[in-house]
Order: structure tokens, then sequence, then C-alpha cells
């Protein structure tokens, strides 16, 4: 009788298949590598437009609108509300007795605060890249209406930030 | 020769220092890997203080481009040389001047983006040195319409030069307080 071939436990392990996987993963991996300024934590709340627009982003206070809330520099800063209009149908707002007029007194406090920062830093290093231009990075929910929109940009313009960013995803690549 | 048959016998190669070195650098790249690219659109408030005075030539004033958005569509004031040669005033009552194809526009995407885009292309071929659009949007209008607005204002994606450029039109976006 032919004896049954044993087998071996101390074969080795056939990787290169493996290794052909992760090269694919690695070229792909390394084509969408970035190393951009500014990161977007996109969520249900949070869903940037589109557009044709194909400007670089640079770094600058970092103003995030979403349904929910605003956000300043990655620091949640206060909630939004919703208030229905006279067809009784629902629109965000800004919490009234966070507003005087149209200003947001909470942002503008925050936003002051950035400025005179801002300031200090261009004071002290005296270069032409930090100097203060009043920048201001908005990123922005696409289905706020625009009432939010120009009462945070209205504060921004009276904190002294009157250079507006909307930061977007771009379609051209 | 002994020499060559132990050549013949293959070695299996030795992947692990390759797979330790892809296995680390995986981690590292799906870290950094961006899938989405961000862009930016400029744009600033209207200007508040004493006004500039800008030398003009007396016999071209200058262009006040400024298109109002309502949920009904868009309508474009200060362009009157080019939208009404005929110098008749546009009544109050005539509705915007790029409508909505149904009224009023229940998405973003029923507004008629292509036709004001070849509307401020005429305006544009007047003006060639304007660069500057006042925008006026209604209290509750989407920001989405607004942005979908500033890339019909900014340039013409379907006129490219000999480069390949879209054809610019009005880039320098100035959004003002909004009408309502």
């Amino acid at each position: 009788m032919k004896k049954p071939r044993r087998i071996s436990l101390s074969e080795d392990l056939n990787i290169t298949s493996m290794m052909d996987m992760f090269t694919i993963i690695l070229v792909f991996l390394l084509k969408s590598y970035s190393t951009e300024d500014i990161s977007v934590a996109a969520s249900a709340e949070m869903q940037l437009p589109l557009s044709t627009s194909a400007v670089k982003p640079k770094l600058a206070v970092n103003v995030v609108v979403s349904k929910v809330g605003i956000i300043v520099d990655g620091v949640p800063l206060m909630a939004l509300t919703k208030k229905p209009d006279e067809s009784g149908r629902e629109w965000i707002a800004v919490p009234d007795e966070e507003k005087k007029g149209q200003m947001i007194t909470r942002l503008y406090d925050r936003l002051l605060e950035k400025a005179e920062q801002a300031k200090r830093i261009a004071e002290a290093t005296a270069s032409e890249e930090h100097a203060f231009k009043g920048e201001i990075l908005m990123q922005c929910d696409k289905e706020l209406p625009f009432s939010v929109i120009r009462e945070v940009m209205y504060t921004a313009g009276q904190a002294q930030f009157s250079n507006f960013r909307f930061v977007v995803y771009s379609t051209t690549s | 020769m002994a020499g060559k048959r132990a050549d013949a016998k293959e070695e299996p190669l030795n992947l692990l220092p390759v797979m330790n070195l892809v296995s680390i650098l995986i981690p590292f790249l799906l870290m950094a890997a961006q899938f989405v690219t961000l862009a930016v659109i400029d744009s600033t408030l209207p200007a508040i203080g004493p006004p500039v005075e800008v030398e003009t030539p007396p016999d071209k004033p200058p262009l006040m481009l400024s298109v109002a958005v309502t949920n009904e569509g868009f309508t474009v004031m200060g362009a009157d040389a080019v939208l009404n040669p005929q110098g008749a005033p546009p009544s109050a009552d005539a509705g915007p001047t790029v409508p909505c194809a149904e009224r009023p526009c229940s998405t973003p995407q029923s507004y008629d983006y292509k036709s004001l885009t070849d509307l401020l292309n005429q305006i544009k071929d007047q003006y060639p040195d304007d660069e500057t659009v006042i925008l006026v949007p209604e209290s509750r209008i989407p920001y989405e319409v607004l942005i979908l607005l500033m890339d019909a204002t900014r340039e013409d994606v379907n006129k490219k030069d000999d480069k390949g450029k879209s054809r610019l039109l009005f880039p320098n976006v100035v959004i003002a307080g909004g009408a309502g």
C-alpha cells in the first residue's frame, strides 16, 4: 500500500497575491495623498455645496455653520434653532436671545478675540505673511437660508473680518 | 557544473520586510488621504466708508451690475444698456429677468443658471473691463443657490480660450445685505 503523503505544517504562506493587492492600494493612496491646510468633517448636518471654483483654500479663522450650530476654529460656540414663517414652514435661524439687531453677540465676542490674537501675532512677527488681512473661512451647510449667512457675515464684518472665503467641494480636479 | 545546478533551484523570495513596510505605510496614507477636493470662493462685504473717486471716461457710465435672487428667479440690474437697448424702463411687475422654469423655484437646480451666464456674456461684451457683480439674495434663498449663482457669474465654462481656460465674466463677488 502506498503511504499517504505527509502534509508539512511548516509550509510557507503564499503572500504574493496579498502583495499584489497592497501594491495597488498603496499606489491609489499615494495618489489621493494630500496635505491641505483645512479639513472638513462631513456629516448629515454639514454638507458643503459643489462648485466649479478651483482656488485652493488657505489657512484662516474657520467658522463652520451647520444646520444645528456654529463652530469657530473647532470649538462649538452656539446652537441654532428653527422658526416657523407665516405659512408654517420651519426655517433654520439664530435664536433671538443671541442677537442684537443683526449681530450675533457671542460670535462677535469670539471673532473679536481671534482678530486681536491675529493682530498680536502679526505685530510680534512683523512679517508680511502673518499680517492680519481679515480673512475668514466659511464652511456652511448648503441648505441654510441666506438670512443666517447674512447675520454671520454681518457679525464677522463688525469684528473686522471682511474677506470671506466660502469653502466648497470642487468639481474641477 | 555543480554551481549551475545550485542556481537553478529557486529560493522563495522573502517578502516579509516589504510586507512590514507596506502595512505601516497604508494606515499612514489612509490618514492623510483626501477623497474630495476642497476649493474656496472669495467674496467681500460691500465697502463701508467715503466713496472713492474713480476716474471714468464721461461717455461710459460705470456698470453697477447686480443680480437679485428671489424664489421666482434672477433679476439682473444695472445693465439697462444691454437689457433694454431701446431705453424703455423696466416695469416693476415685469418679473425676474431670468425666471425659473416653474415658479416658485422648488429646488436649487430649478434656477436657470445657463441663461443667466449667456446674458452676462452679452453684458461682458459691452463692458469688458468690469469685473464686479453685486449679489442681492432674499432671506430664504438657500446657500447652495448662492454658490451656484457665483459659479454662473464668475466664468462661462462653455466658452474656452486657446489655452482651455474658461471665459472670465465677473469674478469679484460682493454680497449685499439682501432684500426681505
